[in-house]
Parts: structure tokens; sequence; C-alpha cells
């Protein structure tokens, strides 16, 4: 017969289970580990990119000097910047740019991806070769470009001028104005083209082979099966990369700074380079983050839909 | 005859193009070698264009005593390699925790990693330049190895969140089953399962941090204290390019990227498409 003093012990355990229940029911069945596993990433991302952005949106809106404490002007940054033209050059050059060089880099993907999926010897050799650009150093790749190109020593004047005779004399690739935008993408296709291609070659690689034999069986040319299999297969992946290569290539630093620092006569500047040579060069800092953040809402846009899609690939 | 002739020509099309493909790709490293195996006689003179004729170590010479060079060197495995370990570690176990654990606010915190990993630098150079200089780490080699993980933890951990999620649950259950905890299941089954991920995940953290360019720019003033890519930029800076010994600075930067790259090619290629990427 159990008395109550026996019981109790027997009920408080009931009711330490019952709360403990309750904290998981509302934070999840495995919140102890979770929330000491993603800690770290959260304090990072924390401490090393959100309490940044947000410093940098209330910088954006002060007159700061370095040194000198900011003095809060409102928009007053990003209306003269909308009036300026210096600022307004480099924002029609950053979309040449990211436009011309994520256009061609698709293209060139796409067509790495469709040869390295048919029928190829040493499938893997050329794979490893074409990531290479990839993976190196681009401040190395904007060097080998910067001498590549120089106008009496370079080997591409050497080629087109005295191997192949295409040109009467060389051409200063860099310091003339009408060719150094594309000569300046043609750098950032070569270093990117190569993650399109990759990427969409393991989207191919995952379409059902029996998606292609239906496709042939129905009379479909190569033509069509590249439009109603293929494409509609790689959508996704498509999207993706598309997107992120935008971003990426919208606020590419390096290969600018180091092949033209923008020049010559701003015929190059992009907003990131000119974000930097306002806060270092002119030392006006509120009115360098307002060039970086005033490409925000769109960037914000193109982010979050990304995010999407990334997460939705994942998911599957 | 058009039958048998049409997959032939297409075939031999997609070997041209590949070809061509790889020249271009190949054509700058090769360049940037004989570049700096050449004297600077020869250089001047346009003479034996794409072999050194007679090859010469001088540039190497000039690059390893008169320059910089062997500190930035060091620099740069230093910044590299102490944060690719804290990335790697951090990003590990937040990629399981986001991937596998069911707890409150999961699914928000995901969608933030990605987003962090999406803000691009150049938004974020000033402030966090403000930040380190705050804390007092400007111009050190610790204010770098504090600020690189604000781009390689989020990749890492998206990178392997994918990687997590292409192993089978059951595994896990079946060791919990048998007794093990939650960390026991992770750390002695899926922990082995995930290396070659986690390995990927580590080198790509390692390129990145390599050869990041301007957070080293605008943090470091002191000429000693640079990592190769802003070094090797400062030389070209002055009037005299000196292109020999400056294509034998990029030869020695580009050769451990190159060298991981091949010896873990395999794992890299996969490691992308499995995890960012995957559709």
């Amino acid at each position: 017969m159990a008395t109550p003093a026996a019981r109790l012990p027997a009920s408080a355990a009931l009711r330490r289970a019952g709360t403990r229940v309750g904290l998981e029911r509302v934070l999840g069945p495995d919140f102890r580990l979770g929330f000491l596993f993603v800690a770290p990433t959260v304090l990072l991302v924390l401490a090393l990119v959100a309490y940044p952005f947000g410093y940098a949106i209330y910088l954006s809106l002060t007159r700061k000097y370095v040194g000198v404490p900011p003095v809060f002007v409102g928009l007053d940054n990003y209306v003269k910047l909308t009036w300026d033209g210096f600022f307004q050059r480099a924002v029609v050059n950053s979309f040449i740019f990211t436009f011309g060089s994520v256009s061609v880099k698709l293209l060139l993907g796409m067509l790495m991806a469709l040869v390295l999926t048919s029928k190829i010897r040493f499938r893997s050799f050329w794979t490893g070769v074409l990531l290479i650009p990839w993976v190196a150093p681009t401040v190395v790749s904007a060097l080998n470009f910067l001498w590549i190109y120089d106008y009496s020593l370079g080997v591409l004047n050497y080629l087109l001028v005295r191997v192949f005779g295409l040109l009467p004399q060389g051409v200063g690739w860099l310091s003339e104005p009408g060719t150094a935008m594309a000569s300046v993408i043609a750098v950032n296709i070569w270093r990117g083209f190569p993650f399109f291609g990759i990427s969409l070659l393991a989207g191919m690689k995952a379409i059902p082979a029996e998606l292609y034999e239906a496709a042939a069986v129905d009379g479909a040319g190569p033509v069509q099966r590249f439009w109603r299999v293929t494409l509609p297969g790689v959508k996704n992946i498509l999207v993706i990369v598309v997107l992120l290569s935008t971003i990426w290539t919208f606020n590419d630093f390096q290969i600018v700074y180091i092949l033209t620092k923008g020049g010559p006569g701003g015929a190059t500047q992009v907003l990131p380079v000119l974000t930097y040579e306002i806060a270092f060069g002119a030392q006006r800092l509120g009115e360098a983050i307002a060039v970086a953040l005033y490409m925000l809402p769109p960037l914000a846009v193109v982010i979050i839909v990304l995010a999407r899609y990334m997460r939705r690939g994942q998911a599957k | 005859m058009n039958r048998r002739l049409a997959p032939r020509l297409q075939g031999l099309a997609s070997y041209a193009f590949l070809l061509v493909l790889l020249l271009v790709v190949v054509f700058p490293f090769y360049w940037m070698t004989v570049t700096a195996l050449k004297s600077e006689v020869q250089m001047r003179s346009l003479a034996s264009m794409f072999w050194p004729d007679p090859v010469v170590w001088d540039n190497f010479r000039h690059l390893l005593a008169q320059t910089d060079f062997v500190a930035w060197f060091k620099n740069s495995v230093l910044v590299a390699v102490s944060s690719t370990l804290v990335a790697t570690a951090i990003g590990t176990i937040g990629a399981y925790s986001l991937a596998r654990l069911r707890f409150l606010g999961r699914a928000f915190m995901s969608s933030a990693v990605l987003i962090t990993y999406l803000v691009p630098p150049s938004i974020l150079f000033i402030p966090l330049y403000a930040q380190i200089r705050n804390l007092g780490l400007a111009d050190s080699l610790a204010g770098l190895i504090a600020a690189y993980p604000s781009f390689t933890v989020p990749f890492v951990t998206w990178l392997l969140m994918g990687y997590f999620e292409s192993i089978p649950e059951e595994l896990e259950e079946a060791a919990m089953i048998d007794g093990a905890t939650r960390f026991g299941a992770f750390a002695r089954v899926v922990l082995p399962l995930a290396a070659p991920g986690v390995l990927a995940a580590g080198l790509y953290a390692f390129t990145q941090a390599w050869n990041e360019f301007l957070y080293a720019l605008v943090f470091i003033t002191d000429v000693k204290l640079r990592t190769l890519p802003v070094g090797l930029s400062s030389f070209i800076t002055g009037d005299v390019y000196g292109w020999g010994f400056l294509m034998a600075g990029a030869v020695l930067t580009t050769l451990p990227v190159i060298a991981a790259y091949i010896y873990l090619q395999k794992y890299m290629v996969e490691g992308l498409t499995a995890g960012s990427v995957k559709g």
C-alpha cells in the first residue's frame, strides 16, 4: 500500500519530465545541442556582418571623415550622389560590366557543360583543368592579364601584330577608353565561366536519361532536346548561378582595381572601386558608404530571391 | 551518310571547343612561368618570346632576397591557416545543427546564414575596418584573422548543410537506438562520413582566405604585414614594374593553391556540386 510520502518523489519526477517536455515542445526536441552548435556561427554573423551592416547604413546618413566623429545629415549623401556625374558614370559602368560579363560567362559555361556531358574522353581531366581559373588567386590572374595586355612588351600585341599580322600596330588595351572596359570584362569572364560550367554540368548529370530517350522516341532533334529537356532540367541551377554571379560580378573589386583603378578617365570606374577611392583616397567615409549602399534595394531583391532558390535547392 | 557524319563532326567540334578553352585557360599561367624564368635582357628584346633562353633564376633570387616576399608569404600562411581552422570548426557544427537538429528558429537562422554569405564585402569593408580599429586590431594580422570568418564561416556552413542533408538520417537514428547520445551520433557516425565534405569546405575556405584582397588592402598599412595578394600588387605602383620578379612572385603565390587543388581535385569538384548549388 503506497503512502502519500512514497508517491511524492515519483510525482516530482513526473512534473520535472513534464516541464522538460514543455521546454522541448516550445524550443524543439534537439534545442540543447542545436543552440550550442549554432551559437558560434550566430555570434560571428552578428558581430562581423549584421552589426557592421547596420553601422554602414547609419554612417551613410552622416558626414564622416577619418578620425572625426560623424555628423548626422539624413539622406544628403544619397541626394548629392544622384546628381553626381562620376557616380552616374560608375553606375552605368557597373551595369555594363556586370551584364556583359555574366551573359558571356553563361554562354561559355553552358557550352562547356553541354560538351562535357556529351560522349567525351578524359572528362575528368577537362573538368579539372577548366576549373583552374576559378581556384587560382584572383590577384595573380589580374596581374597576369595586366602583363599580357601590356602595350610595348605584352604578349597579346605581340601575337596580334607580329605572329598573326592581324593588326598593323599594338593596342593600349587598358589605356584606351575604347578597349579598356571590354578588356577588363574579358578577365572577369576568364575567371568566372568555369563556375557556370561546373554547376550546369552537375545539373545536367542529374537529368534522368529516360527523359532524353522519351524525347528521342517522340522525334525531337538535338536542338529540341536542349530546349525541352536540358534547359528545364537545369533551370533551378541556372537561376542560382546567374544570380550568384550577378552579385559577385557587380561587387568585383580586385580585377578592376588592379587592371585600371577605374581609368582611363573613368572609363572602367565601377561602384566598388569608387567606394574605395572616396573612402581611402578622399577620406569621406559617409559618402563612400552611400556609394556602396545606393544599389542596396535592387541587390536586396536579388539576394532574397536567390536565397529562396538556394534553400529550395538544398531542401530537395 | 549524313547520319554517320553528323555525330563525328559534332565530336570534332566538341574537342576543338575544349582545346580552345584549354589554351585560353592555361596560357596565362604558362606565360607567367615563362616570364619568371626569362632574363631582363631577353624580355626587353622580345627574342624567343615563348621560351626562356637561357633559363635564369635571377627573378626568384631577387624576389626572395630583395623584397618582403618571404614575410608576406608567412603572413598569408598564418592568416589563411588560422582563419580556415576557425571557420571549418565553427561552420561544421553550425551546419550540422542547422541541417539536422530540430529547434526553434532553425529555418530563420538557415536563411540568415545564407543571406550573410551573399552580402558583398564592398559594403562591409568600411564599417568592419572601423570595428577592427576600435578593437585595436588595425594594422595587425590578428585583425585579418578576426575579419575573414565574416565570409568563410557562412560559406562553410552553407556548403556543409547540403552535405549533412545528403547523409541518411537513419544512420544516426540507429546509433542512438544503440545507446549513443545525439552528440555521440554526430561525432562517431556523421562526422567521419562527412569528412570529404569538411575537407572540401576547408579547402575552399583556405583558398578564399589566401586570395582575399580588399580587407587586406584596407586593414594593413605596414609593408611588412601585407599578405601576398596585396604585396604582389604593390609591385606595380612604381614606374618600373619589374615584370620578371613580379611573375616569379605570382608563380609562388599560385603554387600552394594549385598543388592542393591538383591533389584534392576530386573532393573540391564534388564538394562544390554536392553542397552549394544542388538543384
